[in-house]
């Protein structure tokens, strides 16, 4: 309900920007298969977009596309939409499953993983480099996932530790904070206000590719766009810096999927 | 004069604090002027007992951040001018637009500044040039970096990071209540938070209760995490530290403070000085602690 405060005032209230919304659509494919299709009117989108991952189908669709047109391009890319679904369903999953998951991701390499009872829920670092998950026997999927978001991020905080102070002198200023996200196709970014927001999935990448985000963000307190001076500062730093970026170009896709699949609700 | 919170941040131990008193008075809090909303500056941290920017009792250093707030509510200003907005409607026949509205407000803020209240506030903060840490008395991390935003105004450079954890805090606040060995010197207080996991999930806080009981251990065997803890550092410090490394209420109990009380002081700053001199050396001994427990990166 609105406030009646609101409702008093006779203070004009700005119109609400449009939201994003999501619905489904139902598609026969070619063999007769009926699929489920997430359609998302998103207001930034500017054209007709499909797209899969290991999550299914996508239609994004601008703000002023109308359904049937969105159901033409649905129509018109049937056949290569079959093919991607075919490519992705192919592929391995990574679910988080208490004593089947017996590997965790982790600097670009499958860390060994070895499942314990604990009282507490937790991931550590054994004396040997290989992973312990220690839960209790009553902790849910929420739990074990909340466990594994933490030593991710853990792990993150400890390379960028590692990394950071490194880079500090020859910044204006230092970050005013570091967060760990999980976004859908950003590694890093750089708030106005100093506040550094980096891609979980960069603990599962390689170190040089992360180092080469967390070198790339801080570049932006010296320069906030992408022109030659903000790349020159980039080069300057972390020279390899174009070898990173084919890496995801590459890796990046599969990264964001596996860490998605770990931690999915 | 005992801080209550620790907003912590790290800085390099090679930073040079020589020449802080002087930065500091380039610095200094001005007067709130009659049309501006607020001033920030430093003040000095023994208020009217001492006219330093800052107490300095090697390596630690207190200094203050002091400011003065005006209080205008927007309430006030929008209930003005709906009542100009209206006489306009009346005599004109038609409802001012948008540039008009915005220059009305503008000169009521101005008519109105003059006659507001002023609030002063003050924050202080302890550095630490050892350790390389400057620890904020406050729990709001907008404070903190507003203090932090002061320094280096009057530094020109100083580079403060927020704390950060090479290890899960929850998993370690989580793992000390479940039964894990404390670090040396610490134990459990009587007060905690629990969360549960999933995003929308259930929270339990509990105060004045034994934390390695029965009603404890099944909210652990369900999957519940620690997100905040009261500890008490040996008898001499208490505090509550959550997930985001802030240190809540920080007290020195008896066997910390009983060393003060002990001692003859006459006047007000000798005993401002003491009790300076054993919060930084308390706070020391605890940082040390939070350290090595949540392997906090250093700056350097």
């Amino acid at each position: 309900m609105r406030s009646l405060f609101r409702l008093l005032s006779p203070t004009r209230i700005a119109a609400k920007p449009p939201s994003v919304q999501r619905d489904s659509v139902g598609l026969v494919l070619a063999d007769g298969r009926r699929i489920d299709v997430l359609r998302v009117r998103d207001p930034r989108a500017r054209r007709i977009k499909l797209s899969v991952d290991e999550r299914g189908a996508r239609l994004t669709l601008p703000l002023r596309a109308s359904l049937v047109a969105g159901d033409r391009f649905l129509h018109a890319h049937r056949d290569w939409l079959a093919r991607q679904l075919a490519v992705h369903a192919s592929e391995p999953r990574h679910n988080l499953a208490r004593d089947a998951t017996a590997a965790l991701p982790l600097r670009g390499a499958d860390v060994p993983l070895r499942w314990a009872d604990g009282r507490a829920t937790r991931v550590e670092v054994d004396a040997g480099g290989g992973l312990v998950f220690a839960a209790p026997a009553r902790a849910g999927d929420a739990a074990l996932r909340r466990a594994l978001r933490d030593f991710y991020e853990a792990q993150g905080r400890t390379d960028v530790g590692r990394w950071l102070p490194g880079y500090l002198p020859e910044l204006p200023r230092a970050p005013r904070r570091i967060v760990f996200k999980r976004t859908t196709s950003l590694w890093g970014s750089l708030a106005p206000d100093g506040t550094l927001a980096l891609d979980l999935a960069l603990v599962l990448a390689r170190p040089a590719a992360f180092e080469y985000v967390l070198v790339h963000e801080l570049c932006h307190l010296l320069h906030a766009d992408h022109s030659p001076r903000f790349w020159a500062a980039v080069e300057a730093r972390f020279p390899g810096w174009r070898e990173e970026r084919r890496y995801f170009h590459a890796e990046g896709r599969a990264l964001k999927a596996r860490l998605r699949q770990l931690l999915a609700g | 004069m005992f801080f209550r919170n620790l907003t912590l941040f790290r800085f390099p131990t090679t930073l040079d604090l020589a020449d802080l008193e002087s930065h500091l008075a380039e610095c200094a809090l001005k007067p709130v002027g009659p049309l501006e909303l607020s001033s920030r500056g430093f003040v000095p941290p023994m208020g009217q007992h001492g006219d330093a920017l800052s107490h300095a009792i090697a390596p630690s250093t207190w200094i203050t951040v002091g400011g003065e707030d005006k209080l205008l509510p927007g309430a006030v200003v929008n209930d003005l001018l709906q009542k100009k907005l209206a006489a306009i409607e009346d005599k004109e026949g038609r409802k001012p637009g948008g540039r008009t509205r915005k220059r009305l407000k503008d000169e009521l803020v101005m008519e109105l500044l003059p006659r507001a209240f002023v609030r002063p506030v003050r924050t202080d903060a302890l550095l630490d040039g050892g350790l390389g840490v400057i620890a904020v008395d406050t729990s709001s991390r907008k404070s903190a970096e507003a203090v932090v935003s002061e320094v280096r105004r009057a530094l020109g450079s100083f580079p403060a990071l927020p704390l950060n954890a090479e290890v899960a805090p929850r998993a370690i606040l989580t793992g000390w209540v479940a039964g894990d060995a404390l670090p040396d010197g610490l134990s459990l207080g009587d007060e905690c938070e629990l969360r549960d996991p999933a995003d929308t999930g259930a929270v339990v806080k509990v105060q004045r209760m034994e934390l390695s009981g029965e009603e404890i251990a099944k909210h652990l065997e369900a999957g519940k995490q620690v997100t905040r803890l009261a500890l008490v550092l040996d008898d001499h410090v208490s505090f509550v530290v959550g997930e985001d490394l802030v240190v809540r209420k920080f007290k020195l109990l008896d066997g910390a403070v009983d060393q003060l009380e002990s001692s003859d002081r006459e006047d007000v700053a000798a005993e401002l000085d003491a009790r300076f001199a054993l919060m930084a050396g308390e706070f020391k001994r605890l940082f040390a602690v939070l350290e090595q427990a949540f392997k906090l990166s250093k700056a350097e």
